[in-house]
């Protein structure tokens, strides 16, 4: 158990978010990409790094939608998967 | 900022609502596996069962206390009102990553479970939330 002479640990404050809060989907405009998401998840044993093509899809969605403050991809984390798409020719399934 | 693929943490997801809010709240999976330096989405979902809209806030916490310094929200539902109307149910996402730095940290080196907190309370008008940046 800690004790109070431990002057090195931080107590833990909750933050907000970096960007802010995601507006609510009311009219489940992205709900098709969120349920491909999901299935991903399911399917891969819930990695999320097999499932980060599938993530930058539903934030896509968002962003083209309002949801989401337009960001470029590169910022998000999906840096190597822009690479990527724009090295092959782009596969919609 | 690169991910650290050799430091594989399992992040659990809990879900609460305070006595106050009729919300159901649930998050959509009981865990995924990240790795710190690697962005990652995970949803929750809220729905209002009865007949009256209710407006809800929510904070979060993060166990073990001494990885919260590392978890990073880019986005999420939390600290900001969010109405739901009568029977209305909506996906709750929330976007983020475990810093890199995490990995690094010989007091984290034990750590391979982090488990992620959100819980909803009803913002009623004239209330005054213990929330950061609740007005």
């Amino acid at each position: 158990m800690s004790t109070a002479m431990n002057f090195s640990s931080k107590s833990f404050t909750p933050r907000p978010p970096d960007k802010g809060a995601f507006p609510l989907d009311h009219f489940g405009e992205c709900s098709a990409f969120k349920e491909r998401f999901m299935e991903c998840l399911r399917h891969s044993g819930y990695e999320s790094a097999a499932c980060r093509q599938s993530a930058m899809a539903y934030l896509e969605c968002r962003m083209d939608r309002q949801l989401m403050a337009n960001e470029p991809l590169e910022k998000l984390g999906f840096k190597d998967l822009i690479n990527e798409k724009s090295e092959e020719k782009p596969e919609k399934s | 900022m690169e991910p650290v693929r050799d430091r594989r943490i399992r992040v659990t997801f809990n879900a609460d609502t305070h006595a106050s809010i009729q919300w159901n709240f649930k998050p959509q999976q009981s865990e995924i596996w990240v790795v710190p330096g690697e962005t990652a989405l995970a949803f929750y979902k809220a729905k209002n069962p009865t007949d009256k809209p209710i407006i809800g806030i929510s904070t979060y916490n993060v166990v073990p206390f001494e990885a919260g310094q590392y978890f990073n929200k880019i986005q999420c539902f939390c600290f900001e009102e969010q109405r739901l109307n009568p029977q209305e149910e909506v996906d709750m996402p929330v976007f983020f990553y475990i810093d890199p730095e995490f990995a690094e940290d010989p007091k984290m080196a034990k750590v391979d479970l982090i488990t992620l907190s959100y819980t909803f309370f009803e913002a009623k008008e004239g209330q005054k939330l213990p929330l950061p940046g609740y007005q």
